[in-house]
């Protein structure tokens, strides 16, 4: 992580931007990416809806519902997320996949999972402060466990879904194949050395 | 084409979709009405899609029950302007319906086991449920071409378990090699004595003349674009199509069977879901194959003089010995799948391997008189958002190390799901709810729900033998497990294999439709769903449901023949 983290621009495009304000015409958009949130947000949104019984689910369109996340506790998750997955040497940040995107998104579902997550996450972001220092972020975990918990669970559940995730993780299925050739005789061979110990 | 139509069938997943591919082919013109809308899985399949292209990376939501991907339209546990009710003092009951062409067998599990000669006899056995008024050497033929017409893998060397029938050669395709996860589970069963087979899914695995074959990816749940996996709306809708002996109309939702001057059927009575019109169909036959909650209902709602409370309910047996199956999850971590090097873990989607019961001769002693299988899940599947429970909850690590974690722990967890037979009771049984009704003014169902005490015991030893495979495997459970059965034990219906509630029989006296599933009280009315099955084995309900079906199809259309309709 560079000393002086950079802010935390929104990677969402225009059009998706002017839905949210079309719903409830709180936020601003003043150009690609960049969305200016006005004062009132938090609590449930009248007449907010999901994305329904049958979406389209080939290309799905972008989560419908406005975003709730105000600019400050936007930046506190794009920190936080980055302390949790900072960039590797071989895979990027979470900030470089979108990651306080989804928290907003999740947070601002009309669903009752994640309506659960939103004073938890909101109330720790919002303690957390936009600019948290080093120290902050490492007293996290002791300070805050239920809300550092829950907001780890979804970093990497957010980040490991992505292609980026996938190739840190090891998940190389998704292909279509002519043969299931099951596993490889180095797999079988360690499976065994593991079941041998076991006694099977 | 021009009414009447030889036979209206109401419905099209495995019941509604088998009855049209056998009739049209018999050459009889079929008018099949679908509640749903019309659903085209060649061009609607979200085959490749990750989770991070979805809404919430794809997680389970109240629109979307089974997460975003699932290939269910307009339903799951509830559904818009469809309410349905428990009674007051049951136990929970859950009611999962689609709304599309081709019902749930776009979504299933594709778990094809066919049910053992001891589960048609179940009152010869040892004196609980009711038998079948077949054997299974009555359906056996039919089994045998359901499995070659829809694409089954499982062929394996014939084993003779009891009461888990083989397939004679030639009516199966083979799976794909077992997992790493399936290899090392497989030797803690085989340990304790307890065999483990191939599972029986309905996949295309191998080169099957019209089908494509498996490309050994995605999930089935999402339904198949090329239709390598069963599903009315790619395997028995489009050759009935073909012969140019099928209409169907979509968002119709049936719910009332017409009756003649004589009390023979003469149509059904529906509503136009999006335009709310009633309309009415005629045809010789009806053939109800809409689901067992709602076949019961229509015909409930099916009111005249002659069947004041419904017709077929002479004997107050319509909604009666309602089952589900039994159903139970314990999870575990393990060590010693740890670090194992990538593997494409993908497979068929289905199982490739499961363990059929194996107590039959032990029930005294165990204290509980039916069985369960176990279908086991694992392995490096697709990421979701459930991939952090992999790190407890008292770990504090972040970066490098969160990241080394989850590495080391991918694909080391698995999934231990018990599927036990519930035996039917007096306490289970669905009726019309007196006062509440649809957004269309048709009176809804009301369920009433208790599990027998044969239910929750083979529950908690569900619980005790999955803990001690777990053991055996040196892996831990994740969260809290449950011992207590009664606790531990999935709401009634949360299995979907609701079946039962219009049971065939021998007599009019015990059942309210005959092996044929056609109805003691109106001959030209014909039942080829779930609603007819007397037993619920812990064998999912499918392809016994196609098999079914088929025979009753193939009863009807020499009936047509003979010029007995």
């Amino acid at each position: 992580m560079s000393d002086e983290q950079q802010p935390y621009v929104r990677k969402i495009d225009r059009r998706t931007a002017l839905t949210w304000i079309g719903v409830v015409g709180a936020a601003t958009a003043v150009g690609a990416g960049v969305v200016v949130y006005g004062p009132k947000i938090g609590g449930k949104t009248p007449g907010t809806k999901g994305y329904g019984t049958d979406p389209k689910l080939v290309e799905p369109a972008p989560a419908p519902w406005p975003r709730l996340l105000s600019d400050g506790e936007l930046q506190a998750a794009a920190a936080l997320s980055d302390f949790i997955l900072p960039a590797s040497a071989t895979a990027p940040a979470a900030t470089a996949l979108g990651i306080p995107d989804f928290i907003d998104e999740w947070i601002s579902a009309p669903y009752p999972d994640q309506e659960k997550d939103r004073p938890l996450i909101r109330n720790g972001l919002k303690a957390l402060g936009p600019k948290p220092d080093a120290a902050k972020l490492s007293a996290l975990p002791k300070a805050s466990p239920d809300f550092f918990k829950r907001f780890r669970y979804l970093v990497v559940g957010a980040y490991y879904t992505t292609e980026a995730g996938f190739k840190d993780l090891g998940y190389i299925g998704n292909v279509s194949r002519a043969t299931d050739p099951g596993p490889s005789a180095e797999v079988k061979a360690a499976l065994e050395r593991e079941l041998a110990k076991l006694g099977l | 084409m021009a009414e009447p139509y030889d036979v209206i069938i109401v419905g099209s997943g495995a019941g509604g979709g088998m009855s049209a591919y056998h009739l049209t082919k018999s050459g009889l013109k079929v008018l099949m009405l679908e509640a749903g809308r019309d659903y085209d899985p060649t061009t609607e399949t979200p085959m490749f899609n990750t989770n991070a292209q979805a809404p919430l990376r794809g997680a389970s939501t109240p629109d979307k029950p089974f997460g975003f991907y699932d290939a269910t339209v307009d339903g799951g546990w509830e559904v818009p302007n469809e309410p349905y009710t428990v009674a007051e003092g049951s136990e929970e009951f859950t009611w999962w319906r689609p709304r599309m062409l081709g019902g749930r067998t776009n979504h299933w599990g594709r778990i094809s086991l066919r049910f053992g000669p001891l589960d048609f006899k179940p009152r010869s056995r040892d004196g609980m449920g009711h038998d079948w008024p077949i054997t299974y050497d009555d359906l056996a033929p039919w089994y045998d071409k359901t499995e070659k017409l829809i694409g089954v893998s499982g062929a394996a060397p014939p084993r003779s378990l009891t009461n888990t029938p083989d397939s004679p050669p030639g009516c199966l395709m083979e799976n794909p090699p077992p997992r790493a996860f399936e290899l090392f589970y497989a030797r803690a069963f085989e340990a304790m004595g307890i065999p483990v087979v191939p599972m029986h899914g309905a996949v295309v695995t191998q080169a099957m003349e019209g089908r494509n074959t498996c490309i050994f990816s995605t999930p089935c749940g999402r339904g198949c674009q090329i239709g390598a996996n069963f599903q009315s709306t790619t395997v028995l809708i489009p050759p009935a199509m073909a012969t140019k002996n099928l209409t169907i109309i979509t968002n119709a939702l049936v719910y009332q069977v017409d009756l003649d001057a004589s009390g023979k059927a003469k149509g059904v009575s529906y509503v136009d879901r999006v335009s709310g019109e009633h309309r009415s169909a005629t045809a010789r036959v009806v053939v109800l194959a809409a689901g067992s909650g709602e076949t019961a209902r229509i015909l409930l709602n099916s009111k005249s003089a002659k069947f004041p409370d419904g017709l077929c309910n002479g004997e107050g047996m319509v909604g009666r010995y309602l089952m589900d199956t039994v159903g139970l999850n314990v999870t575990g971590q393990f060590p010693a799948l740890e670090g194992l090097p990538p593997t494409n873990d993908d497979g068929m989607s289905v199982e490739h391997l499961y363990v059929p019961w194996w107590g039959y001769d032990k029930h005294k002693e165990l204290g509980f008189p039916r069985g369960y299988h176990v279908e086991i899940g694992g392995g490096r599947q697709m990421p979701s958002m459930g991939l952090g429970r992999l790190i407890a909850d008292d770990e504090v690590s972040v970066g490098d190390a969160l990241r080394a974690k989850l590495r080391q722990r991918y694909g080391s967890i698995i999934s231990f799901n018990g599927r036990g037979e519930m035996i039917p009771n007096d306490d289970c049984y669905c009726e019309l709810d007196p006062t509440v009704k649809d957004k269309w003014g048709i009176p809804v169902l009301r369920f009433h729900w208790k599990w027998g005490e044969h239910e929750t015991k083979q529950a908690a030893h569900m619980v005790t033998t999955f803990l001690e495979v777990i053991d055996k495997l040196g892996g831990r459970p994740i969260g809290k497990v449950e011992r207590d059965g009664k606790k531990a034990i999935s709401k009634g219906g949360e299995m979907i294999h609701e079946v039962g509630t219009v049971r065939m029989g021998a007599s009019d006296r015990d059942s309210v439709v005959n092996q044929y599933g056609q109805a003691w009280a109106v001959p030209n009315l014909f039942v080829t769903d779930g609603a007819v099955m007397v037993s619920s084995p812990d064998k999912n309900p499918t392809l016994s449901i196609i098999a079914l079906a088929w025979r009753s199809s193939d009863h009807l259309a020499q009936m047509a023949k003979r010029g007995e309709l």
